[in-house]
């Protein structure tokens, strides 16, 4: 009897499957390690298996391959989102080792690579079993994660996105099975057929699938989780899951409506989606401007730059999704840069993402405020970074198919976000009065070095514009 | 290393590497600014008109690095270049190194615009030249809230600029247009985006009624910086309405010729009327850049040639005075900690030099025949004139009429009259002061003696 699957298809899942066997030479190799070592030594493994998972993902880059019948499909796309979900467990990894808890540091960087992994499934599924199990591998990993540090709002925030994150997947679960019914399959590449477009139970099924993805991406109105998680989870984890969820359901989303729709239902049944996007740059923007704390203004920060990838993705053209990439990556940098940063200030346990911290960072820590000011500049959308070349290329995308009305949103929503962002900005370079801000964190070698590298490559990028060539076709 | 490049990056890296020095040393970090300011404008002068392109963008449209002086823009620059150098060298503000650092930055920020050849460059450029004065405005402003309004009124402007250009870059397929013979746009969308271009040179200008952000910005922010935003950040909208408006779409800048003319009117008039009431010094040359640059987009919207040429050397002279009158009503700032009119009076008595310099540059802003403000508001009056808008000309001599009545009362009120017995007395202007302001003064004269090569670029 012939193994039903074949040596490709092993291979295609080789970075999904790195990054999980990491995680568990994590825990074996924790066991025979003495205690005051065991932090550097278990995110040290960590980090190698999340770079060897890199490196083999890139060799897959040119590689357009469907493994397990249709499941998961390798090259350009899959590759990109990974690197991506890969560059946020790196950099969150590295905030672990540099402010993380001395205890338990095993599990949770097991934990992270796990939830890791699985944002790195949905980065090629194509089928909708392998999209649910990307999915629950992502989130039941975050809920632990959450819950991992000893404070009183970490249990809450917990709490909070599992069931609400529970909810979304019972959407997208419910949407997935009516999808099954109307059309019998359960690969993306089955649904384009014509004759599902007047197929009332394909819509409905469609509509929920595309709830339960919107919540993950938390847009609004299924926004409302995301600033209390962010604020109550450890700063490590909230790094990581500001940039794999986004990108896990990012990819997910850019594949079912790329590449998955009958011919016809595209537009009438993403404008929805493209309103939904539109009052998410605004609110999200809005939200900001009342915040006191860095967690939930990046939070909020977010719900407004996933609706800005969310236009580039309008017009459903090949250029609109290399330029989301493009700026999913971007944005990558700037939040992980921003969140070092906020490590380099103020560790877990403490209440130190105030924005009170930050008053006078600007003499205190010239360095540290310089690359938080990039990093805030460039979410806002300012030259020299990514965020400012991102922003034209996602204007020039929605301007070329039609959709003036999101690029005037995108506009407004930048308008208003910028003073978010300047405040802080102020705060940090405002001439110290009253009473002396409490005492930094020493230097934080890691972090440091984390807000540097993200640091140049947000400038760089903005001057090398390298947008993946290679993402077409999504299915076969 | 193509010299137009070197003149750009020169200063910003020259800016970055001031904070290596020890922050205390003032004399230093002052003496390298200028001494940088300077080498920027030999380069300047060196580089010509030479060019220089790195490509950019290949999708959804072409875009590059390119970089080149246009006769228009080549005198700006050099405006510029004068400017900082005399800012930097009459700066004398606390964090002095801090200060230079972001006045070189500043510098480096603006001749990127001014030398741009790409329309997404100019864009870049032009959000990126307000980040050095948002800084200067959180560190050295008076009041926080001003830094607000500043960014977020001209970051409006560049948003739209960007779309514009996004538009642009996606219809015509390239931005890389500006200075480029015969490139000319119209019809289609060409309208609204030229629509995207105006606004926010309007607001960075600027003009009645988006010009709540400026009066604030020019008395709050130290007099240095303000002196180069004054003379030089104000003229990048004018710059963009000649570069962009006048030489890539004049069809727009002709069929809505007569609303920016009226905008223009009501600058000049409000300007004018609002300077005369002002009990702030730095106020009332606030206001009075408002009325001189609605003289400049009259000239600008009358589309007439010699208007545009009248144009060019109202910049460069408005530039002049403006930054000379920052500076000096900066000094008696710094010797009476004081710039209000009610409280000033009598300085000429014992500040024969200090009194000398303000009275050449408020005389060269009120349009004295022989100084360089007289030679351009000659032409532009002409030229619109010529162009069959004789209400304008009107409009304009009497707002010119009033330049005289507050530039005269600014110089009264500051240093005639009595002395008042409650100001502290100081020492008149020093070296390092009067050779600051010195080359404002002599290229005032210059200019207006023989404003030829301006006319004639």
């Amino acid at each position: 009897m012939t193994p039903p699957f074949t040596h490709a298809d092993w291979s295609a899942i080789a970075p999904v499957t790195v990054v999980a066997v990491a995680a568990l030479a994590v825990l074996i190799v924790d066991l025979f390690t003495v205690q005051r070592q065991q932090r550097y030594v278990s995110i040290g493994i960590a980090l190698v298996g999340v770079f060897a998972a890199a490196v083999v993902a890139a060799r897959q880059f040119g590689h357009n391959h469907d493994a397990f019948f249709g499941g998961f499909i390798t090259g350009g796309f899959a590759t990109v989102f990974q690197e991506i979900i890969l560059i946020a467990a790196a950099g969150s990894l590295i905030l672990f080792a540099a402010i993380g808890p001395a205890q338990r540091v095993a599990g949770t960087t097991a934990i992270m690579l796990w939830s890791a992994s699985g944002a790195m499934l949905m980065a090629g599924a194509a089928n909708l079993l392998m999209i649910f199990l990307g999915l629950e591998l992502l989130s039941l990993g975050l809920y632990a994660l959450c819950a991992t540090s000893d404070r009183k709002t970490s249990r809450e925030s917990a709490l909070k996105y599992l069931i609400l994150s529970s909810t979304a997947t019972a959407f997208l679960l419910f949407g997935s099975a009516l999808l099954f019914g109307a059309t019998g399959s359960v690969r993306l590449a089955d649904f384009t057929n014509p004759m599902l477009s007047s197929n009332p139970l394909f819509w409905t099924g469609a509509g929920m699938f595309l709830i339960g993805l919107v919540f993950k991406l938390s847009l609004v109105p299924f926004h409302t989780w995301t600033p209390d998680v962010f604020e109550g989870a450890p700063l490590p984890v909230t790094a990581f899951m500001s940039v794999a969820t986004k990108a896990g359901a990012l990819a997910v989303f850019a594949r079912f409506i790329y590449a998955s729709l009958p011919s016809g239902v595209g537009e009438a049944l993403m404008l929805p989606v493209w309103i939904v996007a539109g009052i998410s740059m605004i609110a999200g923007n809005v939200g900001m401007l009342a915040q006191h704390d860095l967690k939930r203004l990046l939070g909020y920060s977010g719900i407004a730059q996933i609706g800005y990838i969310l236009v580039a993705l309008a017009g459903t053209t090949p250029l609109g999704l290399r330029y989301a990439i493009y700026y999913l990556a971007a944005y990558a940098f700037m939040n992980l840069g921003a969140f070092a940063v906020a490590a380099s200030i103020s560790g877990d346990g403490e209440e130190g993402s105030a924005l009170s911290t930050y008053r006078g960072l600007g003499l205190r820590r010239p360095w540290l405020a310089a690359a938080m000011a990039v990093f805030l500049l460039a979410l806002a959308g300012l030259p020299p970074t990514a965020g400012f070349l991102g922003k034209i290329l996602i204007l020039a995308t929605s301007v070329g198919s039609g959709y003036l009305w999101l690029a005037a949103l995108l506009i407004v929503g930048t308008a208003i976000s910028l003073y978010a962002y300047a405040k802080v900005i102020r705060l940090m370079y405002e001439r110290p009065e009253g009473e002396a801000p409490r005492d930094l964190r020493p230097f934080v070698p890691l972090a440091w070095i984390s807000a540097g590298v993200c640091g140049v490559a947000v400038v760089v990028m903005a001057f090398y514009p390298i947008t993946p060539s290679n993402v077409l076709p999504l299915v076969r | 290393m193509p010299l137009v490049l070197v003149t750009i990056l020169l200063p910003v890296i020259a800016g970055v590497l001031l904070y290596a020095l020890p922050r205390s040393d003032r004399l230093i970090s002052r003496t390298i600014g200028t001494a940088v300011a300077i080498v920027t404008f030999v380069t300047l002068l060196v580089a010509g008109n030479g060019e220089w392109s790195f490509r950019w963008l290949a999708r959804p449209f072409t875009a590059a690095f390119h970089f080149g002086a246009t006769p228009t823009s080549f005198w700006i620059a050099l405006l510029l270049a004068v400017s900082t150098a005399s800012a930097i060298a009459a700066t004398r503000v606390p964090r002095t190194r801090d200060f230079v650092a972001l006045l070189l930055m500043l510098e480096g920020t603006m001749l990127g615009l001014f030398l741009a050849r790409d329309l997404l460059v100019f864009a870049l450029f032009w959000d990126l030249m307000l980040i050095p004065v948002f800084f200067g405005l959180i560190g050295w402003g008076e009041h926080p809230v001003t830094a607000w309004r500043y960014f977020i009124y001209n970051f409006a402007g560049g948003l739209t600029l960007l779309l514009a250009t996004a538009a642009f870059g996606v219809i015509y397929g390239s931005t890389d247009v500006i200075g480029r013979t015969g490139a000319h746009f119209a019809g289609g969308w060409a309208g609204w985006i030229y629509a995207g271009f105006a606004f926010a040179f309007l607001v960075k200008t600027p003009i009645w009624p988006l010009h709540t952000w400026m009066p604030p910005t020019y008395s709050g922010l130290a007099s240095p910086m303000v002196a180069v935003v004054s003379a030089v950040q104000s003229k990048a909208g004018l710059y963009g309405f000649l570069a962009i408006g006048l030489a890539l779409m004049p069809e727009y800048v002709h069929a809505y010729a007569l609303p920016l003319m009226v905008l223009g009117a009501i600058s000049l008039i409000y300007g004018a009327v609002v300077a005369l009431v002002q009990t702030d010094a730095k106020r009332v040359v606030a206001y009075s850049s408002l009325s001189h640059l609605g003289l400049i987009v009259l000239a600008v919207a009358s589309g007439n040639p010699l208007a545009l040429k009248g144009a060019l050397v109202y910049i460069v002279a408005h530039g002049l005075f403006s930054a000379a009158l920052f500076l000096l009503l900066g000094f008696v700032e710094e010797r009476e900690d004081t710039r209000s009119l009610l409280r000033l009076g009598g300085l000429g008595w014992k500040n024969p030099r200090l009194a000398g310099a303000l009275c050449i540059a408020a005389l060269a802003a009120l349009g004295l025949p022989g100084l360089a403000g007289f030679a351009g508001e000659l032409v532009i009056l002409i030229g619109v004139y010529q162009a069959g808008y004789v209400w304008a000309v009107i409009v304009a001599l009497v707002s010119i009429l009033l330049a005289s009545a507050y530039m005269l009362r600014l110089y009264q009120d500051v240093m005639n009259g009595p002395p008042v017995a409650d100001l502290p007395v100081r020492p008149d202007l020093t070296w390092r002061e009067g050779l600051a302001v010195a080359p404002l003064l002599a290229a005032l004269l210059i200019v207006g003696v023989y404003p030829a090569p301006l006319l004639h670029p």
